[in-house]
Protein backbone atom coordinates (compact mmCIF):
# COMPACT_ATOMS: atom_id res chain seq x y z
CA UNK A 1 0.00 0.00 0.00
CA UNK A 2 1.82 2.98 -1.01
CA UNK A 3 -0.79 5.57 0.93
CA UNK A 4 0.60 3.90 4.07
CA UNK A 5 3.81 5.08 3.53
CA UNK A 6 3.43 8.84 3.02
CA UNK A 7 3.40 10.60 6.26
CA UNK A 8 0.27 12.33 7.52
CA UNK A 9 2.36 14.84 8.74
CA UNK A 10 3.52 16.00 5.24
CA UNK A 11 0.50 15.99 3.78
CA UNK A 12 -1.20 20.08 3.81
CA UNK A 13 -4.64 20.70 4.91
CA UNK A 14 -6.35 19.97 1.48
CA UNK A 15 -4.81 17.01 1.30
CA UNK A 16 -5.73 16.02 4.15
CA UNK A 17 -9.06 16.76 3.96
CA UNK A 18 -8.69 15.01 0.44
CA UNK A 19 -7.48 11.55 2.25
CA UNK A 20 -10.23 12.31 5.08
CA UNK A 21 -12.96 12.23 2.19
CA UNK A 22 -11.54 9.16 0.85
CA UNK A 23 -11.75 7.13 3.86
CA UNK A 24 -15.06 8.26 4.97
CA UNK A 25 -16.29 6.58 1.73
CA UNK A 26 -14.23 3.59 1.95
CA UNK A 27 -15.55 3.41 5.67
CA UNK A 28 -19.39 3.89 3.98
CA UNK A 29 -19.11 1.30 2.08
CA UNK A 30 -17.37 -1.29 3.66
CA UNK A 31 -20.27 -0.69 6.35
CA UNK A 32 -23.01 -1.08 3.63
CA UNK A 33 -20.84 -4.15 2.70
CA UNK A 34 -20.81 -6.00 6.43
CA UNK A 35 -24.96 -4.79 6.63
CA UNK A 36 -25.60 -6.93 3.67
CA UNK A 37 -23.52 -9.68 4.52
CA UNK A 38 -24.99 -9.71 7.64
CA UNK A 39 -28.55 -9.92 5.86
CA UNK A 40 -27.30 -12.67 4.15
CA UNK A 41 -26.74 -15.11 7.10
CA UNK A 42 -29.66 -13.73 8.59
CA UNK A 43 -31.82 -15.40 5.72
CA UNK A 44 -29.56 -18.37 5.63
CA UNK A 45 -30.46 -18.86 9.32
CA UNK A 46 -34.09 -18.24 8.86
CA UNK A 47 -33.87 -20.91 6.00
CA UNK A 48 -32.35 -23.91 7.98
CA UNK A 49 -35.56 -22.96 10.54
CA UNK A 50 -37.60 -22.99 8.18
CA UNK A 51 -36.19 -26.52 7.03
CA UNK A 52 -36.76 -27.86 10.36
CA UNK A 53 -40.01 -26.50 10.16
CA UNK A 54 -41.54 -28.68 7.89
CA UNK A 55 -40.95 -32.63 9.77
CA UNK A 56 -40.98 -35.65 7.71
CA UNK A 57 -44.54 -36.59 9.92
CA UNK A 58 -45.92 -33.74 7.96
CA UNK A 59 -46.31 -35.99 4.61
CA UNK A 60 -50.04 -35.57 3.44
CA UNK A 61 -50.38 -32.38 5.54
CA UNK A 62 -52.71 -29.88 3.43
CA UNK A 63 -51.78 -26.40 2.92
CA UNK A 64 -52.78 -23.37 1.17
CA UNK A 65 -49.73 -22.22 -1.94
CA UNK A 66 -49.73 -18.43 -2.84
CA UNK A 67 -49.79 -18.70 -6.39
CA UNK A 68 -49.62 -14.78 -5.98
CA UNK A 69 -50.18 -12.66 -3.42
CA UNK A 70 -54.12 -12.92 -3.56
CA UNK A 71 -54.96 -16.32 -4.85
CA UNK A 72 -53.95 -19.62 -3.15
CA UNK A 73 -54.26 -22.72 -4.24
CA UNK A 74 -54.90 -25.48 -1.70
CA UNK A 75 -51.92 -28.55 -2.19
CA UNK A 76 -50.43 -31.71 -0.40
CA UNK A 77 -46.86 -31.96 1.25
CA UNK A 78 -46.28 -35.19 -0.97
CA UNK A 79 -42.24 -35.17 0.00
CA UNK A 80 -41.45 -33.65 3.16
CA UNK A 81 -37.80 -35.35 3.16
CA UNK A 82 -36.68 -33.57 0.23
CA UNK A 83 -36.26 -29.57 -0.59
CA UNK A 84 -35.47 -27.37 -3.55
CA UNK A 85 -32.42 -24.92 -2.90
CA UNK A 86 -31.21 -22.02 -4.65
CA UNK A 87 -27.59 -22.25 -5.92
CA UNK A 88 -27.69 -19.45 -7.62
CA UNK A 89 -27.25 -17.90 -10.89
CA UNK A 90 -30.56 -19.49 -11.60
CA UNK A 91 -30.04 -23.57 -10.18
CA UNK A 92 -32.34 -25.14 -8.07
CA UNK A 93 -30.57 -28.24 -6.31
CA UNK A 94 -33.00 -31.22 -4.89
CA UNK A 95 -31.56 -32.16 -1.11
CA UNK A 96 -32.37 -34.55 1.46
CA UNK A 97 -33.49 -32.18 4.49
CA UNK A 98 -30.10 -33.13 6.13
CA UNK A 99 -27.86 -32.18 2.93
CA UNK A 100 -29.86 -28.57 3.23
CA UNK A 101 -29.29 -27.83 6.76
CA UNK A 102 -25.58 -29.07 5.84
CA UNK A 103 -25.14 -27.08 2.55
CA UNK A 104 -26.79 -23.76 4.44
CA UNK A 105 -24.25 -24.24 8.11
CA UNK A 106 -21.36 -24.10 5.41
CA UNK A 107 -22.86 -20.88 3.79
CA UNK A 108 -23.44 -19.31 7.62
CA UNK A 109 -19.60 -20.02 8.47
CA UNK A 110 -18.43 -19.03 4.96
CA UNK A 111 -20.39 -15.82 5.50
CA UNK A 112 -19.09 -15.47 9.27
CA UNK A 113 -15.64 -15.56 8.26
CA UNK A 114 -16.01 -12.48 5.82
CA UNK A 115 -17.73 -10.57 8.34
CA UNK A 116 -14.38 -11.01 10.43
CA UNK A 117 -12.33 -10.66 7.93
CA UNK A 118 -14.37 -7.41 7.14
CA UNK A 119 -14.58 -6.48 10.41
CA UNK A 120 -10.66 -6.05 10.57
CA UNK A 121 -10.68 -3.77 7.41
CA UNK A 122 -13.48 -1.30 8.66
CA UNK A 123 -11.76 -1.23 12.18
CA UNK A 124 -8.60 -0.42 10.47
CA UNK A 125 -9.78 2.17 7.94
CA UNK A 126 -11.31 3.82 10.98
CA UNK A 127 -8.03 3.92 12.89
CA UNK A 128 -6.56 5.41 9.47
CA UNK A 129 -9.54 8.05 9.62
CA UNK A 130 -8.60 9.18 13.30
CA UNK A 131 -5.11 9.83 12.81
CA UNK A 132 -6.01 11.70 9.89
CA UNK A 133 -8.64 13.77 12.07
CA UNK A 134 -5.77 13.84 14.33
CA UNK A 135 -3.32 15.44 12.35
CA UNK A 136 -5.96 17.85 11.02
CA UNK A 137 -7.04 18.84 14.17
CA UNK A 138 -2.81 19.64 15.79
CA UNK A 139 -2.46 22.05 11.79
CA UNK A 140 -5.37 23.56 13.35
CA UNK A 141 -4.24 24.04 17.28
CA UNK A 142 -0.91 25.04 15.59
CA UNK A 143 -2.64 27.71 12.88
CA UNK A 144 -4.26 29.06 16.09
CA UNK A 145 -1.83 29.30 18.15
CA UNK A 146 0.77 31.39 15.71
CA UNK A 147 -2.24 33.71 14.80
CA UNK A 148 -2.10 34.27 18.57
CA UNK A 149 1.21 35.02 19.09
CA UNK A 150 2.78 36.19 16.16
CA UNK A 151 5.91 36.38 15.15
CA UNK A 152 7.74 39.54 17.00
CA UNK B 1 -12.01 34.40 -24.22
CA UNK B 2 -8.45 34.15 -24.39
CA UNK B 3 -7.44 31.07 -26.30
CA UNK B 4 -5.62 29.76 -23.51
CA UNK B 5 -9.36 29.41 -21.68
CA UNK B 6 -11.29 28.10 -23.88
CA UNK B 7 -7.91 25.55 -24.71
CA UNK B 8 -8.42 25.05 -20.84
CA UNK B 9 -12.21 24.35 -20.79
CA UNK B 10 -12.15 22.10 -23.37
CA UNK B 11 -8.57 19.98 -21.71
CA UNK B 12 -11.04 19.94 -18.30
CA UNK B 13 -14.34 19.20 -20.02
CA UNK B 14 -12.61 15.87 -22.04
CA UNK B 15 -10.73 15.44 -18.10
CA UNK B 16 -14.24 15.12 -16.21
CA UNK B 17 -15.65 13.19 -19.17
CA UNK B 18 -12.26 10.44 -19.06
CA UNK B 19 -13.34 10.65 -14.99
CA UNK B 20 -16.47 9.42 -15.71
CA UNK B 21 -15.75 6.43 -18.42
CA UNK B 22 -13.51 5.65 -15.75
CA UNK B 23 -15.79 5.22 -12.58
CA UNK B 24 -18.17 3.37 -15.57
CA UNK B 25 -15.65 1.27 -16.00
CA UNK B 26 -14.67 0.58 -12.68
CA UNK B 27 -18.44 -0.36 -12.26
CA UNK B 28 -18.59 -2.70 -14.79
CA UNK B 29 -15.38 -4.44 -13.54
CA UNK B 30 -17.02 -4.83 -9.84
CA UNK B 31 -20.37 -6.55 -11.40
CA UNK B 32 -18.02 -9.24 -13.28
CA UNK B 33 -16.24 -9.75 -9.66
CA UNK B 34 -19.54 -10.68 -8.51
CA UNK B 35 -20.58 -12.64 -11.01
CA UNK B 36 -17.61 -14.92 -10.60
CA UNK B 37 -17.49 -15.51 -7.54
CA UNK B 38 -21.44 -16.48 -7.60
CA UNK B 39 -20.56 -18.63 -10.07
CA UNK B 40 -17.75 -20.38 -8.18
CA UNK B 41 -19.72 -21.23 -5.83
CA UNK B 42 -22.06 -22.87 -8.02
CA UNK B 43 -20.10 -24.75 -9.36
CA UNK B 44 -18.44 -25.84 -6.37
CA UNK B 45 -21.66 -26.90 -5.38
CA UNK B 46 -22.53 -28.75 -8.40
CA UNK B 47 -19.41 -30.70 -8.51
CA UNK B 48 -20.51 -31.95 -5.14
CA UNK B 49 -23.62 -33.31 -6.03
CA UNK B 50 -24.36 -36.97 -5.56
CA UNK B 51 -26.67 -38.52 -8.46
CA UNK B 52 -29.94 -38.49 -6.01
CA UNK B 53 -29.76 -34.29 -6.31
CA UNK B 54 -31.40 -33.42 -8.94
CA UNK B 55 -30.44 -29.82 -10.32
CA UNK B 56 -33.30 -27.72 -11.78
CA UNK B 57 -32.40 -24.80 -13.87
CA UNK B 58 -34.84 -21.99 -13.40
CA UNK B 59 -37.02 -20.75 -16.94
CA UNK B 60 -39.00 -18.04 -16.87
CA UNK B 61 -41.14 -18.77 -13.38
CA UNK B 62 -40.75 -22.40 -13.60
CA UNK B 63 -37.91 -25.08 -12.77
CA UNK B 64 -36.77 -27.34 -15.60
CA UNK B 65 -35.08 -30.54 -14.20
CA UNK B 66 -31.41 -30.54 -16.06
CA UNK B 67 -28.83 -32.93 -16.05
CA UNK B 68 -26.20 -31.96 -13.65
CA UNK B 69 -23.32 -32.66 -16.15
CA UNK B 70 -24.40 -30.06 -18.20
CA UNK B 71 -25.66 -27.34 -15.73
CA UNK B 72 -21.67 -27.73 -14.79
CA UNK B 73 -20.23 -26.93 -18.23
CA UNK B 74 -22.86 -24.28 -18.54
CA UNK B 75 -21.26 -22.77 -15.24
CA UNK B 76 -17.64 -23.06 -16.34
CA UNK B 77 -18.53 -21.97 -19.52
CA UNK B 78 -19.92 -18.85 -18.41
CA UNK B 79 -16.53 -18.50 -16.06
CA UNK B 80 -14.04 -18.88 -19.08
CA UNK B 81 -16.47 -15.96 -20.23
CA UNK B 82 -16.46 -13.97 -17.66
CA UNK B 83 -12.31 -14.62 -17.13
CA UNK B 84 -12.06 -13.15 -20.62
CA UNK B 85 -14.34 -10.17 -20.06
CA UNK B 86 -12.15 -9.37 -16.90
CA UNK B 87 -8.93 -9.14 -19.11
CA UNK B 88 -10.99 -7.13 -21.36
CA UNK B 89 -11.92 -4.66 -18.81
CA UNK B 90 -8.83 -4.49 -17.40
CA UNK B 91 -6.96 -3.25 -20.77
CA UNK B 92 -9.71 -0.98 -21.42
CA UNK B 93 -8.85 0.35 -17.66
CA UNK B 94 -5.67 0.90 -18.10
CA UNK B 95 -6.27 2.42 -21.61
CA UNK B 96 -8.49 5.17 -19.84
CA UNK B 97 -6.14 5.32 -16.89
CA UNK B 98 -3.91 6.37 -19.40
CA UNK B 99 -5.17 8.75 -21.24
CA UNK B 100 -7.38 10.81 -17.68
CA UNK B 101 -3.96 10.97 -16.33
CA UNK B 102 -2.36 12.94 -19.61
CA UNK B 103 -5.31 15.28 -19.78
CA UNK B 104 -4.67 15.61 -16.14
CA UNK B 105 -1.00 16.90 -16.94
CA UNK B 106 -2.68 19.03 -19.81
CA UNK B 107 -4.99 21.00 -17.41
CA UNK B 108 -2.80 21.24 -14.79
CA UNK B 109 -0.12 23.15 -17.82
CA UNK B 110 -2.76 25.14 -19.16
CA UNK B 111 -3.63 26.28 -15.62
CA UNK B 112 -0.26 27.17 -14.41
CA UNK B 113 -0.35 28.87 -17.86
CA UNK B 114 -3.49 30.95 -17.28
CA UNK B 115 -2.11 32.07 -13.66
CA UNK B 116 1.09 33.51 -15.12
CA UNK B 117 -1.04 35.23 -17.50
CA UNK B 118 -3.04 36.87 -14.88
CA UNK B 119 0.07 37.86 -12.74
CA UNK B 120 1.58 39.57 -15.83
CA UNK B 121 -1.58 41.09 -16.41
CA UNK B 122 -1.73 42.77 -12.41
CA UNK B 123 1.78 43.25 -12.55
CA UNK B 124 1.83 45.44 -15.60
Amino acid sequence: MAEQQVQLTDLNFSQLQEVKRQLDEEVEHLTTSFGQLKQAQTKYRSCMLDIEEVKPEAAGNTLLVPLTSSLYVPGKISDPAHVVIDIGTGYYVKKTRKEAIEYYTEKVTYVQKNLEKLQETIERKQDNLQSCVSVMQMNLQAERQGEEQPAQ
Amino acid sequence: MSKLEQDFQKASKEFQRLQADLTATVEARQKLDYQQSESDLVLKELKKLTPENTVYKLIGPGLMPQDSGEAQQTVEKRLDFIKKEIDRIEDQLKTIGEKAEKKKMEVIKLQTEMQNVQQQAQKS
